[in-house]
């Protein structure tokens, strides 16, 4: 009967010890006025401007305004149909202190097409209604720029040339790990990869690579980037054709002279950069089937500019009966790659050449003067003779 | 000797025929000789000049050495071409039973040698005119050494163009000058070695036509 009395007693004491706690559950007014006070501090999305399809994170700072009473919170999430939830909504409760501030932090995607979004934050009190929020955010599909800023105007098989490009970031969000290659077939580049890094919003970047083509083709430029983590890639195409280019270096052979010293032939002469870029390392000499020789086997001209001209001199030796020899020009551009052009030079007007030029007539006619003088001679000692026998 | 020094030119005949009846002199034919040999010495002079200066590289002195030889060979050459013409003649008017002395055959080739004193003047002329105009090319002692370019530098002398000119012209004045002597000859051995017209003209024409026809060639193949 005192076992029953006892555990009675204590049931009871434990129900009236419950009871407070009970009554701090419920809304009341004081908790109401604290939700009030919480609000949200500030919302950042990763990327900050999204591209259709594009995920991302979005982090929510909800700062407790009061200064001396907590908030309890007990579910948070975001989203509509635009901006799709993708992970978990938060559905555990926290506590905010007074003055504190609790980050949610929720990952998004959206398929929506260019605008502006307003997916809705709701956060719910445990002491009050929820707290919503509308965190705005734009999807933009404006892509990289990639311009060519200069080239040549024709490549030249084997030669080296260089191309000016520029990247714009038209978006109003930085990118990131942003990278130029430049790739085709028969070319090679220098450098293939070019790593720019994070490119900010309105900003551009010079960028300049070389191309050495082997065969007519068409240059693939592909700038990849990375919008938060989502990749992107723009492509340019260049093509890479074979001509003249019409700015580059000319050096011009005039005022040739030819002598001859020793059975050796002297040919000086002077070179004038008729093109619009310096020839670098302008070079003479003679080729086959003439045969160079001391002192001046190769004459270096030096660096040509436009409209500035030098002189030369090449010595050289050559068979008998040669009327005239190619002579090789040759000079490097800005970026060492070597051009050659090959004159030809008479050479008839000295030396034995001459003679083999027109010589087979102005032998001719000598030697039939001769022979006619002969004749007469021969002739009339005949006629005498036979007079006089007679 | 009463006929003139012009007879042997227009008259040659005429002039052996009295020429003979007086006694063997080699003074005026020596004289003519010796003329003609001074005159082919100054050529020589100018024309080994040029050569000196093709071989001025090689070594110093050498010039003077060149010129001199040179000077030297046209003089004496003149003088041997006198004994030769003068042997040829007599041999092959032996043969064809030719009389008289050697000493006669030197008498005519001296005398018939005439024309060519003009011949040389004319050649003097020529070779002052022609030579400052001749590209001398220089050898030097490495190129000495090496044969082909010493045929090389030869052949690029005697084939600049003044040069070339040069050989026409003094062979064609040659060719003339010498068919004149060769007329002269032709009476002077007929005289001389008692031929007649026709053996001497076979006696003198066929070497001399040879001869002609030798610098003919030549004058084809530079």
């Amino acid at each position: 009967m005192r076992l029953n009395r006892s555990l009675t007693i204590i049931c009871m004491f434990l129900l009236v010890s419950i009871l407070p706690g009970i009554a701090l559950a419920y809304t009341t007014p004081e908790s109401i006025v604290a939700s009030g006070n919480v609000y949200i501090s500030g919302t950042v999305y990763d990327p900050e401007v999204f591209f259709t399809g594009d995920s991302g994170t979005v982090t929510v700072y909800v700062t407790n305004g009061n200064s001396n009473q907590s908030v309890v919170v007990n579910h948070a999430t975001i989203g509509d149909k635009n901006i799709r939830l993708t992970s978990n909504p938060y559905d555990t409760s926290a506590n905010i202190g007074p003055l504190q501030t609790q980050t949610f932090i929720f990952s998004v995607a959206t398929d929506a097409f260019e605008g502006t979004y307003y997916p809705t934050f709701s956060l719910s009190f445990r002491d009050a209604d929820s707290l919503y929020y509308r965190a705005m955010v734009k999807v933009d599909n404006t892509p990289l720029e990639l311009s060519i800023l200069d080239k040549p105007d024709a490549f030249t098989q084997g030669k080296k040339k260089t191309i000016d490009v520029q990247v714009a970031n038209p978006r109003k969000n930085t990118v990131t790990n942003v990278v130029l290659e430049v790739t085709g077939e028969g070319i090679s580049t220098t450098p293939e990869r070019t790593f720019i890094g994070a490119l900010g919003a309105g900003e551009k970047i010079p960028l300049n690579f070389t191309i050495t083509p082997e065969i007519a083709t068409t240059a693939l430029l592909t700038l990849s980037y990375n919008n938060g983590d989502n990749p992107h890639k723009i492509t340019l195409n260049l093509p890479i054709t074979f001509g003249v280019d019409k700015k580059q270096a000319n050096p011009v052979i005039s005022n040739v002279q030819v002598k001859t010293d020793a059975g050796i032939y002297h040919v000086t002469g002077d070179v004038n950069n008729a093109g619009l870029e310096t020839a670098n390392t302008v070079m003479v000499t003679a080729l086959a089937p003439a045969v160079p020789q001391d002192p001046y086997k190769t004459y270096v001209v030096g660096a040509l500019k436009p409209d500035d001209f030098g002189s030369f001199e090449i010595t050289f030796t050559t068979d008998s009966g040669v009327t005239g020899i190619p002579v090789e020009l040759s000079y490097k551009d800005t970026d060492g790659n070597i051009y050659t052009t090959v004159h030809d030079v008479k050479i008839s007007s000295s030396g034995e050449a001459a003679t083999k030029a027109g010589g087979a007539f102005s032998n001719m006619l000598p030697v039939a003067a001769a022979i006619a003088i002969i004749l007469i001679f021969v002739g009339g000692w005949v006629y005498y003779l036979r007079r006089n026998r007679q | 000797m009463s006929t003139s020094v012009i007879d042997i030119l227009v008259r040659p005949d005429a002039f052996f025929s009295n020429a003979m009846a007086e006694k063997e002199s080699l003074k005026i034919p020596a004289l003519v000789i010796l003329t003609s040999g001074i005159v082919a010495a100054i050529t020589g002079y100018l024309m080994g000049g040029l050569s000196a200066k093709m071989m001025a590289g090689v070594m110093s002195g050498l010039e003077v050495i060149i010129t001199l030889s040179a000077m030297a060979g046209a003089f004496i050459g003149t003088l041997i071409f006198w004994f030769v013409a003068s042997g040829v003649f007599y041999l092959i008017s032996s043969l064809l039973n030719g009389q008289g002395s050697f000493t006669r055959v030197l008498q005519v080739v001296g005398y018939g040698y005439l024309p060519q004193i003009a011949g040389s003047i004319l050649t003097l002329v020529a070779a002052v005119l022609y030579i400052p105009r001749i590209t001398v090319p220089t050898l030097t002692k490495a190129a000495l050494e090496d044969p082909a370019m010493i045929e090389q530098v030869t052949k690029a002398f005697m084939h600049d163009p003044a040069m070339m000119e040069l050989t026409q012209i003094t062979t064609l004045v040659s060719i003339v000058f010498m068919l004149w002597s060769a007329h002269i000859w032709i009476f002077g051995i007929k005289h001389a070695r008692g031929l007649s017209p026709r053996d001497a003209a076979i006696c003198v024409g066929i070497p001399v036509v040879l001869y002609v026809l030798y610098l003919t060639y030549n004058l084809g193949v530079i």
